[in-house]
């Protein structure tokens, strides 16, 4: 192997809530249980002087997390200055996941309550308007590598344009208002909400769809972590960036066969009774 | 007092009759006389001498309200709080129907209300406080509040209810300035005093306070502010607080410095509220004679054995107490269910001083183990039937050093609780 397996964790201090560090710690251990060596730079807010060249010419693997409104608009400054070189790496085909905020911010912009635009580094051809109908449950995608859950907490639409998604919402919202299991209002709350949900367009509950997924660039709202009932998901990204150095995946030690035992479980608990509040 | 209060005390009181009669059912009677009359709240504590104190934050609201009302008791007040965990607008109601008379006269000094976040700013609107005190915020049940901005957003408005004190953890990242956020109206007509610990004994603590993240604005750091009761020094349950240039000694209910913050924080509160009449001796006198509120350090007798009950409200509460442990338990249960929807934050907490988990159940059960496989904690056996799990767990033999541990999130805790033939009490008033 021609060197570490080097992975950018991108703000881990403003854009680390809800456990979203656990996606790097987990793409550690996989790989690292496999004989792996992995390295990890992490980038915050602060370490970026506005050249973005605190970017590591050589990455892997891209990584950035979500956090609240209030972090996205103080590390806005920060993703515009390394925004280039992240854009060069998208397009050199290195793997980014992003998820929830950080998602938002390597899109083309934000539309905050206010009405005002938060600039973003246009590494994903997404536009977000954070206010949209709040949904806080269970999450539950069908992708291309099976079933993806996690779960779902986002007042925010996001339009992907004509681009794929990471696949079918079968309980939740997903990228935008939607009827359906798990998609948020109910009827009543719609009802007793008044003349604003009414404006809405919801798309049908079976044309709900999750994220982004063009590529090697995932964008999605799944937490859960995202990476820790999926570690299909997480090999996926691990084979991609080994795959452009003309290297592949070695096959799940033990360890790992049990985790991924225990996910399975995980999953198919969440699939048969998911909930939302 | 009006007909409909008195109507409402009545009904209410016969429906409690009934629901503790069939064991349970806490809230409901609170609610029903809310429904009778609205401003039941209002009628039955406006009229308390020295008005309401309220309580709020992320965690040790139970723990701390305990401590301020054994206090004051001390100090020869009557003293009517609600409940551990009674903290909704039906729970505080159902306490009330417990305590007054049929005309709504409630027999007290002074009112010590543990206030929910979320319920916090309609709540405390209606009962107007006198004295607001705010413990922490840390990330805390996400599903609910969306983001902890929020929370410090609905916090603010809490203690803008304040009509003539404030009392605040100076060493909280959102806390140690919020006097100055409120603004020169307020504070110009409020008495605003502070809370903390040492420097040296929160560089001690593994994680600190685990205070929510600050981002933006100017903002001055945790820590800044003249505390008037600071904790000095921390040992195995008890800990010392200076206060007024005295050192007075207090027990805490389990080892922790967040422990020790709450108790800084209820004597903060009494200074605050009694003035002259405060003295500081009363208050170790109080805290030695306290039992836990469960689930708080609660230690459960069950066939001759002692279980260790830790709870893990949210991440701080559990980081906290699981940093607070002196070695890695022996013997270790673990149940979360869906009271905590998201258990994304798992992935933040630091789980080192567990070294193994002998029994996992509730519905997260699965994705607590995927966590601790991540974590390299050995894991005995999941099982997500509750009853089953404790039978196997119990089965284990004695442990050398004496105690089971059982990690529980609230309503798993209230649920074993009453598996293993303890009582029920939360939010149903005193028995």
């Amino acid at each position: 192997m021609s060197g570490p397996l080097r992975i950018l964790h991108l703000f881990p201090r403003t854009l680390g809530l809800n456990g979203e560090g656990g996606n790097v710690d987990i793409l550690r251990r996989r790989a690292e249980s496999r004989g792996l060596s992995v390295e990890v730079t992490q980038l915050d807010d602060g370490d970026v002087d506005g050249d973005g060249d605190t970017v590591p010419s050589s990455v892997d693997l891209v990584f950035i997390g979500s956090g609240p409104v209030s972090a996205q608009v103080q590390t806005q400054a920060a993703v515009l200055a390394v925004a280039p070189a992240l854009r060069a790496l998208a397009s050199d085909g290195v793997p980014v996941l992003a998820v929830g905020a950080g998602f938002q911010l390597l899109g083309t912009s934000i539309t905050l309550a206010d009405g005002s635009a938060l600039v973003g580094a246009s590494v994903f051809p997404v536009t977000t308007v954070v206010t949209g109908e709040r949904v806080v449950g269970d999450f539950v995608v069908e992708s291309r590598l099976g079933t993806l859950v996690g779960f779902e907490n986002r007042g925010s639409y996001i339009d992907i344009g004509t681009a794929s998604p990471i696949g079918r919402v079968i309980y939740g919202r997903g990228n935008v208002a939607a009827e359906g299991p798990g998609a948020g209002a109910s009827a009543a709350a719609i009802a007793a909400s008044g003349s604003t949900a009414s404006s809405v367009v919801r798309v049908a509950a079976d044309a709900r769809v999750e994220g982004f997924w063009v590529d090697n660039l995932i964008g999605t709202h799944l937490h859960g972590p995202v990476l820790a009932n999926n570690p299909a998901l997480a090999d996926w990204l691990l084979s991609a960036a080994l795959a452009r150095r003309g290297e592949t995946l070695p096959a799940a030690t033990p360890d790992l066969v049990e985790i991924d035992r225990r996910a399975a479980e995980a999953r198919a608990t969440i699939t048969a009774a998911p909930l939302s509040e | 007092m009006g007909v409909r209060t008195t109507t409402a005390v009545l009904v209410g009181r016969a429906v409690r009759v009934a629901a503790r009669a069939r064991g349970g059912g806490s809230a409901i009677p609170g609610n029903i006389a809310l429904k009778i009359d609205p401003e039941f709240l209002q009628h039955s504590i406006a009229r308390i001498p020295l008005g309401v104190v309220a309580v709020s934050g992320s965690n040790g609201k139970s723990t701390t309200t305990n401590m301020l009302a054994a206090i004051l008791r001390e100090h020869g007040l009557k003293v009517f709080t609600n409940p551990s965990g009674g903290n909704l607008p039906q729970g505080i109601a159902s306490s009330v129907l417990a305590s007054v008379s049929a005309s709504g006269v409630l027999d007290a000094d002074i009112a010590i209300l543990e206030v929910d976040e979320g319920y916090g700013p309609k709540l405390t609107k209606m009962l107007k406080p006198t004295t607001v005190l705010l413990l922490n915020i840390q990330i805390d049940q996400l599903n609910r509040y969306h983001e902890p901005d929020r929370v410090v957003r609905m916090l603010a408005e809490v203690a803008g209810t304040a009509t003539k004190s404030l009392v605040l953890n100076r060493d909280d990242n959102h806390l140690v300035d919020l006097d100055s956020r409120l603004g020169a109206a307020f504070t110009s007509s409020r008495a605003v005093s502070f809370f903390g610990a040492t420097p040296e004994l929160i560089g001690a603590s593994a994680h600190g306070l685990a205070s929510a993240d600050r981002f933006g604005d100017d903002q001055t750091g945790a820590g800044a502010r003249p505390a008037d009761v600071t904790v000095t020094d921390l040992g195995d349950s008890q800990a010392v607080l200076g206060v007024d240039g005295t050192d007075i000694a207090v027990r805490l209910p389990a080892r922790g410095l967040h422990y020790a913050l709450d108790a800084a924080g209820a004597t903060a509160t009494a200074r605050s509220v009694l003035g002259a009449r405060f003295r500081p001796g009363l208050v170790t006198a109080a805290l030695n004679g306290l039992t836990t509120v469960y689930g708080r350090g609660e230690l459960l007798r069950v066939d001759g054995e002692d279980i260790e009950i830790i709870m893990m409200k949210n991440p701080a509460s559990l980081q906290l107490n699981l940093d607070s442990l002196e070695s890695a338990p022996e013997q270790v249960f673990m149940a979360v269910d869906e009271g905590t929807p998201d258990p994304s934050w798992v992935y933040d907490i630091d789980l080192s001083s567990l070294d193994h988990v002998d029994v996992i159940t509730g519905s997260k059960a699965w994705q607590f183990a995927v966590r601790f496989g991540y974590a390299n904690i050995p894991v005995g056996t999941v099982d997500l039937d509750v009853r089953a799990a404790i039978k196997q767990f119990l089965a284990l033999p004695r442990p050398a050093r004496g105690r089971k541990t059982m990690i529980l999130n609230y309503e798993q805790m209230m649920l074993i609780r009453k598996i293993l033939g303890f009582k029920e009490l939360e939010g149903g008033g005193k028995a």
